[in-house]
């Protein structure tokens, strides 16, 4: 029988620093991870510990794959630490992905915020894969600083995709910077898909989760429609260890993505 | 000294210890850990408020895409032997949750002490240790004197706990406490007389929270799963520093809203068995039935 706590080497085959305390860790696992957008990989610092992530590359090539992650704590402090070549532990995938069928033939309004833009990266490549399946797919992208914005490479790049729509907002701006300034909700007066029928997808510190919520919310997009990526503690990953309990739901099993309708009667979901 | 079989009421150490050790290895790295299969043994004696949670955890560990291989192996390799309990305490409030002094099911086998001989009924898997060694055992016919004694013995015990817990708590009890998640005042009262010793959740033959730690060894690391409690302000905190249970109200609550309401909607059963071990542990005499019979 598989032993859902053991994890697996992954190799580092690469890293790229996206912002001063953002970098993406390209990882080659021993066996594929058939991860699928929204889903999450339990990743081992050797010695140090473990933590979930998401996989920000595209579920159509899984050889390797992505992990952008920001420096925070103990784990991830060791994480930065680690050269090309080292191997690090990997679990998963788990959680539910992305329910894409649902996603079809709509209008797709996806909201980011500083790293939050990691799992976003892997559903919007999901999305841009089979473009077809899809109508016009917005992408709303916040930062503190330019300096903290990541795929700055990546997104000129998505701009140009057809059916594709990339803003960007920064709070604080410098002066080179010629876009919006303030936070991701100002890019938000205005949302060109019909908000009855549309998808958002939301993920960032909760605090923008929640504004952006209310916003979207507010502007008519149905409860049901609105995809929340949920921060809760996690140990097990694998719906046992209890400590990601988010009021009705196991955020590793349920979630991590969780739509407003299921969250909504939760007291603070967004702490 | 009494057997475990022949005592009055439940041990001390809940039976969960057995199959979900406070602290195993459960992983390694880069190597892996094999998972054993303990030689084969037995349970003897185990109450039914013992015996009822391996249900919860069977659920949770045993059943769905993950399943935990450690446990399983323990499970698989115990035989439960289940004892009466002919005279429940006054902490006992099994008839509370609809549960009796006596297994009903999940045992390999039940023993009844009467009158000094010892009942026997074969369950699940029990027949193996009649066969191991049938000149220890002598058939009981159907509507035996013995079995007529059970059945009495049995009432009696019922009547003992209906007479210390005679007030049925909420009909709705799943959603009484649901009613009551996020009111800080209601909870407040008891929650104040806790000092966050967390005997309850240790001692619980329910809860099995429980959280995985890497230590680091020469050139590996060794993956640890440790009993967890619920009421530890770090359970639910994440990375960034964030807590949605900070004040320990909220974590006094959770307790209670896991175990009556959630796991009831959730596996339609509450993850109580009314053994009275978290009241009996508890220094600030916080008793489980007065808080839900305010409800």
């Amino acid at each position: 029988m598989n032993n859902p706590y053991q994890a697996i080497p992954a190799t580092i085959l690469e890293t790229h620093d996206e912002t001063p305390n953002i970098r993406t860790f390209v990882l080659k696992p021993e066996q594929e991870i058939p991860f699928l957008a929204g889903q999450f990989v339990e990743l081992t610092v050797p010695g140090f510990g473990e933590a979930p992530f998401t996989p920000s590359s595209s579920q159509f090539k899984r050889d390797t794959f992505d992990m952008t992650i920001m420096k925070v704590g103990r784990a991830t402090g060791a994480l930065f630490d680690l050269k090309p070549g080292d191997v690090v532990g990997a679990r998963g995938p788990f959680g539910t992905p992305y329910p894409l069928d649902k996603f079809r033939g709509k209008d797709i309004y996806i909201v980011g915020g500083g790293v939050g833009l990691a799992p976003l990266r892997a559903l919007f490549l999901a999305l841009t894969h089979e473009i077809d399946k899809y109508q016009r797919i917005f992408l709303r992208y916040g930062a503190r600083t330019p300096n903290d914005i990541v795929y700055r490479h990546l997104l000129p790049e998505w701009q140009k995709l057809p059916k594709v729509d990339v803003d960007l907002s920064v709070d604080v701006s410098d002066e080179k910077w010629m876009k919006k300034v303030g936070v991701v909700t100002c890019l938000m007066d205005d949302i060109p898909c019909d908000e009855k029928t549309s998808i958002a997808v939301v993920c960032g510190p909760p605090i923008m989760m929640k504004f952006v919520n209310q916003k979207l919310l507010d502007a008519g997009f149905q409860g049901e429609n609105i995809y929340l990526s949920m921060e809760t503690n996690m140990s097990c990953g694998v719906g046992q260890c209890r400590h990601c309990r988010l009021g009705p739901y196991l955020t590793c099993k349920d979630g991590p993505v969780l739509t407003w309708a299921q969250i909504k009667d939760i007291e603070n979901p967004f702490v | 000294m009494l057997t475990p079989a022949q005592r009055r009421i439940r041990a001390s150490e809940p039976v969960k210890s057995f199959m979900l050790q406070p602290r195993r290895q459960v992983g390694s790295f880069p190597e892996t850990t094999a998972v054993e299969e303990p030689g084969p043994r037995v349970l003897l004696g185990i109450k039914n408020c013992d015996l009822v949670p391996l249900k919860v955890h069977d659920t949770i560990l045993g059943e769905g895409e993950f399943k935990d291989p450690f446990y399983l192996a323990q499970r698989k390799s115990t035989l439960l032997v289940a004892a009466d309990c002919p005279e429940p305490e006054k902490s006992c409030f099994c008839n509370l949750l609809g549960l009796t002094p006596y297994a009903q099911d999940g045992a390999d086998a039940t023993l009844t002490i009467v009158d000094g001989d010892w009942l026997f009924e074969i369950g699940d898997s029990g027949q193996q240790l009649v066969d191991a060694a049938p000149e220890l055992f002598t058939p009981v016919q159907e509507g035996s004197p013995e079995l007529d004694k059970r059945a009495r013995q049995r009432a009696a015990a019922v009547a003992a706990l209906n007479v210390t817990n005679p007030r049925p708590w909420n009909s709705d009890l799943s959603g009484a406490v649901a009613a009551k998640r996020g009111d800080d005042s209601f909870w407040s009262r008891h929650a104040e007389k806790c000092v966050e010793c967390f005997g309850c959740l240790m001692g619980c033959p329910t809860c099995y929270c429980f959280l995985l730690y890497d230590q680091a060894k020469e050139k590996s690391l060794g993956r640890t799963r440790v009993w967890d409690a619920c009421y530890l302000a770090a359970y639910a905190r994440v990375g960034g520093g964030a807590n949605p249970r900070a004040e320990f109200v909220k974590r006094f609550a959770n307790r209670f809203v896991c175990k009556f309401s959630d796991f009831k909607t959730d596996h339609g059963m509450y993850a109580c068995s009314g053994c009275g071990r978290c009241f009996k542990a508890c220094m600030g005499k916080i008793d489980i039935r007065k808080v839900l019979a305010e409800l």
